[in-house]
């Protein structure tokens, strides 16, 4: 019903307008134009939490394609081929696109900070370098190769430009076709980007927005995410900028300075960032702030001012203030209402404000049960192949890693066959974790191999480990907190499902059949680990059990075939700790998945293991099963404490 | 002029440019070392700097080269007046637009900062109007060689490039002895370690978070009394452009680190001059913007900084 009235009210706007004699559709049109580029933006900011702040540039590039391919004056090789808007208009989205790879590409290894000071850098050069090759003179000695050459119109700009031309269609004279033009491309974005959230793409976006280290450790490769997300952005604003360009006639460098993409901003945070309804809202309140509301309440104050006789409001400019109305805007939302206005679930630029609740406690759902063993996940595995005798699955020899003076691993070497449970303990900074980031692809080692089933894992990203069949859990709980619980599955699931962003927009129906899968798989496997009913909550949100169940349900997402879990069981009651390993068990004996365990839990570790490796100071003391490990006198001088001798000793005495 | 009268002229345009991002920079690095904020509104308080301090120079009555004993009267009060001022409004920015989101992301503080920063200029736009405003010389100002020394030299130094020097040295050595020898400097360098840690030491961090804001937006002020005595003129958009040279600044020392920002500053401002001599003004922006890239790209922590890089 409401979208129903929303359509009929869009399209029958431009003629109530001319019937009242209002005049705003130039107004408005222009306002759609920000409003698609505040939509792009967004792709980067509010999906991809990566804050840009020169996103002005990318107008830029796309208004000056349109310029310099449609434009009927003369001067440089590129003028005087007046081409058709119509063609125009996606080179200029591909021009922006390309040019947003090859800007953003060094930039992605850099954190958010700094990520933004250097688009914003790139968004001073844009107009510099747009100003100075309207001009270019290069004199070396005496000699000039290059003379007053006109590349780019200069500070004077591209003027006039091609309009588009469709039969019987007034573009010239009137703004009505302009409005519908820029209602249909918005409309179109509007309905790709809805489809883009919800794709497996959208998905990796929110990932990396909320924690790229995570992400990248369950198979979602941040660089190539990042890309996609500066590419597509910038295409849409390559978009409007060809449009903008078009319509306005004329083009200078002005029109593409700082401001704008701090305007820009100023609508994507104010509506939400990550809500296409809140961007939307907030690009279209700021325009009408802007262009109406302004100049209206400049007049209702100077009206003020002459009754009430006070030359200083009569003679004011409202509209002088915009830009401190847009500065005092940004303070306020990130202030009172970070989420912004449309208030999607989260924003992604104040993630984690009120990090202080800790989670609820609950009671823990029941132990894992054989018959839940998702169907999928048992095929995929392929069980009761492992032989012991067959070829180990992950084969590590005389890892070393060191930082700086200190030898964090020093020829470590561990062995896991197929489908056995492998212990990994030792003291507090014995390198336990250290170990887990180089099997990983977190840290470098510094020398050794590694090789999983037979291939060397050594410089490989995290995520192309995950992609070989290795998944892991964190020590300390890295959920994407602010997807649901669903989600983050289904981000564990990224690897193994193959949409691309045609797929995800159009979605034909081996993405839509993928898509269903993958969901059901979700399911599925949340109803094994018992988070069955909670797939829809906000994982932030679930009792601390729970999220460590969860992400063991992403790990085993990712379908591996070794899983490593980083003391799984701390910070556990007993109940859930004996919930835990009983699922771990059931793992290794259902789907003969091998597990590599850190736990300080030793119940757990001596009665789930088949053999453990005890590390201190970065070496390896001790390698052996369970029962010689108590014993071991190393092991027990260098962590299980002359206590833990008694203990045993005490226990196995009535026998 | 021979070229090398040229070279050594923009070397010293370009140092004395540079004592001024210096000092700016130090703000920057100083915060960012602290609470890990780019404080975008820096650039600006150091443009109001210059609109104070010559308000307050127009309150002292003050439109004349000052003489004698003003100099070493009236000129340290509007230094010590206008460097209140800036404080006390970099303190009230900071109380206003970023302690509210200290438990947020670094990105919260960063959009507030540049809220901040667009109403810090406008403000100034209003108050100033958007016309260069001419500040008096108030500074008397001598060329050096010629008239001091009697050299017949093409080269130009005045007694306004001694000032600088004059004025940015003892800050800066003040500055360096309050991080290294006083309590509160301890407090700042502890707090900008770990800021759990210091808390958990008994360490006000909030208070030692003002200090820091209190001190960088004083050696901002002075940074635009001396901008206003040495180029006598001031426009409103100026903080943003030296804002973002002086951020270069503090990312090329290596942000964090107070010796890297003012050699930064000094690096800076020697490229930028000679590359208003030797490429063209109009680049120089685009090359110094350039240099930020590659320096955040490939050696984020900057020439002498070591932490900001694993603080990752």
């Amino acid at each position: 019903m409401g979208r129903a009235a929303l359509v009929v009210g869009l399209l029958l706007y431009p003629f109530v307008d001319r019937a009242v004699g209002l005049q705003t559709v130039h107004a408005v049109s222009d306002g759609m134009i920000y409003v698609l580029l505040a939509l792009g933006l967004n792709i980067v900011v509010g999906y991809a939490g990566l804050l840009d702040l020169g996103y002005a540039a990318f107008f830029a590039i796309g208004a000056y394609t349109m310029g310099l391919l449609n434009s009927p004056v003369l001067g440089s090789p590129l003028y005087g081929h007046p081409w058709s808007f119509w063609l125009c208009i996606w080179v200029a989205a591909a021009v922006s696109a390309l040019l947003g790879l090859a800007i953003d590409a060094p930039t992605l290894r850099v954190r958010g900070d700094y990520l933004a000071i250097i688009t914003l850098g790139f968004g001073e050069i844009i107009p510099v370098a747009i100003r100075n090759l309207g001009d270019i003179t290069v004199e070396i000695g005496g000699w000039r190769p290059i003379e007053r050459l006109n590349l780019t119109g200069g500070e004077n700009g591209v003027n006039p430009v091609g309009r588009p031309y469709l039969p019987g269609v007034p573009f010239e004279t009137d703004p009505v076709p302009w409005y519908f033009l820029i209602l249909v491309i918005g409309a179109a974005s509007l309905w790709a980007m809805n489809r883009l959230r919800d794709s497996r793409l959208g998905r990796a976006w929110m990932a990396i927005r909320e924690d790229e280290t995570a992400a990248d450790c369950t198979g979602v490769n941040p660089v190539s995410t990042k890309l996609l997300a500066f590419a597509l952005g910038a295409s849409f604003s390559g978009f409007a900028g060809s449009i903008y360009a078009a319509k306005l006639q004329a083009i200078t460098p002005g029109a593409f300075e700082f401001q704008v993409s701090i305007m820009l901003l100023c609508m994507v945070v104010l509506g939400g960032a990550g809500s296409l309804k809140g961007v939307v809202l907030g690009g279209m309140l700021i325009t009408v702030f802007d262009r109406i509301v302004l100049s209206q309440s400049t007049f209702l104050v100077r009206w003020v001012g002459r009754t009430a006789g006070v030359q200083a409001l009569a003679s004011s400019d409202l509209t002088l203030w915009r830009w401190f109305f847009f500065g005092l805007g940004l303070v306020l939302v990130m202030l009172l209402r970070p989420q912004g206005l449309a208030g999607s679930r989260v924003s992604p630029v104040a993630a984690g404000a009120d990090e202080t609740d800790d989670p609820i406690v609950s009671e823990p759902s029941p132990s894992p049960r054989v018959e839940a063993v998702p169907g999928w996940l048992r095929e995929r595995m392929a069980p009761g192949v492992a032989a012991p005798e067959a070829a180990p699955l992950l084969d590590v020899r005389g890892v070393t890693k060191r930082f700086g003076g200190v030898v964090a691993l020093n020829e470590v070497d561990l062995v896991v066959p197929p489908g056995a449970i492998i212990g990994l303990i030792g003291p507090n900074g014995a390198g336990k974790t250290t170990f887990f980031n180089v099997v990983t692809g977190l840290t470098r080692p510094d020398g050794g191999r590694i090789t999983f089933e037979g291939a060397s894992l050594v410089g490989l990203r995290p995520n192309a480990i995950v992609a070989r069949g290795i998944a892991r859990t964190f020590q300390s709980i890295r959920l994407f907190p602010y997807m649901t619980v669903l989600e983050n599955v289904l981000v564990g699931e990224h690897c193994r499902l193959a949409a691309t962003v045609v797929g995800a927009v159009l979605r034909p129906p081996s993405v839509r059949a993928e898509e269903s899968r993958a969901r059901e798989r979700g399911r599925a496997l949340l109803a094994f680990v018992g988070l069955g009913g909670k797939e829809d909550d906000i994982a932030r949100n679930l009792p601390y059990g729970d999220q460590r169940r969860l992400e063991i349900a992403r790990a085993l997402a990712t379908e591996p075939r070794l899983l490593l879990l980083d003391e799984p069981t701390a910070g556990m009651n007993p109940r859930e700790t004996e919930i835990l390993t009983d699922l771990i068990g059931l793992l290794r004996r259902e789907l003969s998945l091998s597990v590599l365990l850190i736990e300080h839990d030793m119940q757990v570790v001596m009665r789930i293991s088949d053999r453990i490796t005890v590390l201190d100071y970065g070496t390896r003391i001790a390698e052996a099963t369970p029962a010689e490990i108590q014993r071991h006198p190393r092991v027990i001088e260098a962590y299980l404490g002359t206590g833990y001798e008694q203990e045993l000793a005490a226990r196995s005495s009535p026998r | 002029m021979t070229w090398w009268e040229v070279l050594v002229q923009q070397t010293i345009n370009g140092l004395t440019r540079g004592a001024v991002f210096a000092l700016i920079a130090l703000g920057y690095t100083m915060v960012y070392g602290i609470i890990e904020l780019i404080n975008f509104a820096h650039g600006d308080v150091f443009m109001l700097g210059l609109f104070i301090s010559l308000a307050w120079f127009t309150l002292l009555g003050v439109t004349t080269p000052l003489t004698g004993w003003q100099l070493v009267t009236l000129l340290p009060l509007v230094f010590l007046l206008t460097m209140l001022t800036t404080a006390a409004l970099n303190v009230a920015i900071d109380r206003v637009a970023y302690r509210p989101l200290r438990r947020s992301t670094r990105l919260a503080p960063l959009i507030t900062a540049i809220g901040v920063s667009f109403m810090l200029e406008n403000a100034a736009l209003l108050w100033m109007g958007p016309a260069p405003i001419a500040y008096p010389d108030v500074f008397p100002s001598v060329e050096i060689l010629r008239e001091w020394f009697g050299l017949d030299s093409a080269i130009f130094v005045t007694t306004k490039d001694v000032l600088v020097v004059c004025a940015t040295v003892p800050l800066m050595l003040a500055l360096h002895y309050f991080v290294t020898r006083t309590r509160w400097g301890k407090a700042m360098r502890a707090t900008a370690q770990d800021r759990e840690t210091a808390q958990a030491m008994g360490i006000n961090v909030e208070r030692t978070i003002l200090v820091t804001f209190f001190v960088g937006g004083a050696l901002a002020g002075a940074a635009g009394l001396i901008q206003g005595m040495y180029y006598n003129i001031g426009q409103w958009w100026m903080g943003y452009q030296a804002g973002l040279r002086a951020f270069t600044a503090a990312v090329l020392g290596g942000i964090g680190s107070m010796g890297g920002a003012a050699l930064g500053g000094l690096v800076i401002g020697l490229l930028s001059a000679w590359s208003d001599q030797y490429i063209s003004a109009r680049w120089t922006n685009a090359i110094v913007f350039s240099i930020l890239i590659l320096v955040l790209v490939f050696r984020p922590h900057g020439l002498l900084g070591e932490r900001a890089a694993d603080k990752a």
